[in-house]
């Protein structure tokens, strides 16, 4: 978000003035109201787009670790469009212990973060937290999708307030019960923010299955209750709900939740032991192949049928011949074509 | 997913700590707390926290007592899903269990949470004079630029004309199973329809007939054709199959020829369809006798053979 430049303390004493519509060259259809244009550096302040006093001071801080990736730049950038109440900082360097991020959301004066980190360049955690005393919670993050994706078909006022929806299950359990007013606190935009818009055309579900949270943030676009899907859309999956911000005594462990690096482990173990069972039978039957064979007890009732042949010239052999090895079969469908292309060079 | 667990061989020992001494071991296998076989110490699970005292505390120094139109917070159960109750697909799970695998029914349930919340919404919304809708004039930035918009456009576009194309595609190829078959009928009859012509016009030209019936053509055989080309057309139908396949029918359809059939019957002497009266008064043209191997290869070439069809 660029930085734009307000000239302070002119014209703002004299209220709720006409908006300054100015028109882009594209005159189809969305044009700019708001201050938040990029092609002009300096220009007034604009007149607020609130009819009311903005009481509620709610800020967040969203920013992020190195090492992040493309897609978690993106969901950054969708989550500070969609909420105008955000502020955005530099990345935090990973040596820096958790607790500097407290003194990071007091110098921008925010009273709540959401922190990225990245692990490995492959795992996404997210720190939701009240900063100076309160509770914070850390998620493991999957399945992103951003803004920016043709399938996200809905679009939205940038900076409109947003409706809530909770599952039930919210309800049942205390620890949802404390994210709930987490989220309710963090993603709700204050009534009568500066860069907030009057309506209220979407929707944010948050949802419980299969012991994550789900993220879906849909635009209305009738009043009987059609929507389409905006974005971004992520799944959030709890690991640990701490008492104070980034730290603090732990209230709550998730019990299903396996780090994924454990989750890779399992997967690279069950695939090991797949094959070492495979090698094991195999070699087994090697063994018994090379097994001195027993010789069984000879059967008198056995020659009771036997009618003797002719005599044939015999060749004696004193010694069992060695048991031949046994070639796998290969699958050689094509000899005949192999060989007819060796004849032709 | 369980955490690491050694198993014990015995089952039912508690975790002995290893650094017991010999003499409280045998006390403790009197008693009968430990068993025969090998012990190993099994850690003690580490219990998921659940501070649940802490985290209703937590809630309620935190919780800040804001009123409804500042957090636009709702509960809601999604709304009943009637298309796959008509579809009769409604599998009995009660609401609380998603099956998070399966992608459509788990967005469904999440479009139906938000209908529901928005339908509950709307009416507070109203009292508070907040409206869902922008009005037609009111210019402002989208949080996806107009660019982007057009991409999808585009995009869905795309989809919609590729998907239409496809079933073009798989109904022509439907048709030309069919039409193929129409087609070489069509073709059939243009050709006879000329051949009738250009005889009609031959037979007026060598005087034949003095009528110019044919030049009226189809006006006329349009209104008689239904019902006087009936006539005729039924007697060609009657002719039906050549005189090769009712050779070859008689031969080997139905079962094939019936050995031992009678060969000189009265019907069969009475039959006088194989009589060819040139052919019994000695005179087959003038290939009877020296010239049949001239007759042979005196069939004309293809492109006279063309000229010939095309001319009559």
């Amino acid at each position: 978000m660029a930085a734009f430049k307000r000239k302070r303390g002119s014209g703002s004493g004299a209220g709720k003035q006409a908006k300054k519509v100015k028109f882009a060259e594209n005159a189809t259809g969305k044009q700019m109201a708001k201050p938040g244009q990029e092609s002009e550096k300096e220009h007034n302040i604009p007149a607020p787009v609130s009819r009311g006093k903005w009481k509620n001071k709610e800020r967040v801080l969203v920013f992020s670790s190195r090492g992040i990736n493309f897609r978690t730049r993106h969901l950054m950038q969708d989550l500070r469009t969609m909420m105008p109440h955000t502020k955005a900082d530099t990345k935090m360097d990973r040596k820096d212990k958790l607790f500097v991020v407290n003194e990071v959301c007091e110098i921008k004066n925010c009273n709540k973060c959401i922190f990225f980190e990245a692990k490995k360049k492959q795992d996404l955690y997210m720190w939701i937290s009240n900063v100076p005393h309160g509770p914070s919670a850390k998620f493991l993050v999957q399945n992103v999708h951003t803004l920016a994706e043709l399938k996200m078909t809905g679009n939205c006022l940038k900076g409109s307030r947003p409706l809530l929806s909770f599952d039930p299950t919210f309800e049942k359990e205390p620890h949802y019960a404390l994210l709930k007013e987490l989220f309710i606190q963090t993603f709700s935009t204050p009534q009568y923010h500066p860069k907030s818009q009057p309506f209220v055309d979407h929707i944010l579900t948050f949802t419980i299955a299969d012991n994550r949270i789900w993220f879906r943030n849909y635009q209305i676009i009738e009043e009987d209750g059609s929507l389409v899907e905006i974005g971004p859309r992520f799944v959030l999956n709890l690991i640990k709900i701490f008492q104070g911000s980034f730290g603090g005594a732990t209230l709550y462990e998730n019990p299903r939740y396996q780090s994924p690096n454990m989750h890779r482990r399992m997967i690279r173990l069950a695939t090991a032991a797949r094959l070492k069972e495979k090698q094991q039978v195999k070699e087994l039957q090697k063994m018994k192949k090379s097994e001195p064979k027993v010789k069984e007890k000879e059967d008198p009732t056995q020659d009771v049928f036997v009618t003797p042949a002719e005599e044939k010239p015999s060749d004696i052999q004193l010694v069992a011949p060695e048991p031949k090895p046994v070639k796998k079969k290969k699958n050689k469908e094509f000899k005949r074509q192999r060989q007819l292309k060796q004849k032709r060079f | 997913m369980e955490d690491f667990e050694e198993e014990s061989l015995s089952a039912g020992s508690d975790g002995e700590d290893s650094a017991m001494s010999d003499g409280e071991l045998q006390e403790a296998f009197a008693k009968g707390l430990l068993k025969p076989g090998l012990n190993i110490p099994l850690e003690a699970r580490k219990k998921a926290v659940n501070n649940v005292e802490g985290l209703k505390q937590c809630l309620a120094d935190f919780k800040k007592d804001l009123a409804w139109v500042e957090r636009l917070d709702l509960t809601s159960r999604p709304l009943p899903d009637i298309v796959s109750k008509a579809d009769g697909k409604l599998t009995t799970l009660n609401s609380g269990e998603i099956q998070a695998e399966d992608d459509f029914q788990r967005e469904m349930y999440f479009y139906r949470q938000a209908q529901a919340a928005v339908l509950e919404a709307l009416p507070r919304l109203k009292k508070f004079n907040i409206s869902t809708k922008r009005p037609e004039d009111y210019f402002a930035e989208m949080a996806k630029t107009d660019h982007h918009m057009q991409k999808i456009r585009t995009k869905l576009l795309a989809k919609q004309a590729s998907m239409e194309k496809s079933e073009k595609a798989k109904q022509l190829r439907e048709l030309r199973k069919y039409g193929k078959k129409v087609q070489t009928d069509v073709l059939q009859k243009r050709q006879k329809d000329k051949k009738a012509m250009m005889t009609a016009v031959k037979k007026y030209q060598k005087g034949m007939t003095d009528k110019l019936d044919f030049m009226d053509g189809d006006q006329e055989k349009g209104k008689k054709g239904t019902s006087g080309a009936a006539g005729p057309n039924a007697a060609k139908k009657k002719r039906g199959p050549n005189a090769k396949r009712q050779y070859k029918d008689q031969r080997f359809g139905f079962g094939g020829k019936k050995r031992g059939s009678k060969w000189n019957t009265k019907e069969s002497h009475d039959d006088m369809s194989g009589f060819r009266s040139k052919a019994a008064h000695g005179k087959s043209g003038k290939n009877f006798g020296k010239g049949g191997k001239q007759g042979a290869s005196k069939r004309p070439g293809k492109n006279a053979r063309k000229k010939m069809k095309n001319r009559s």
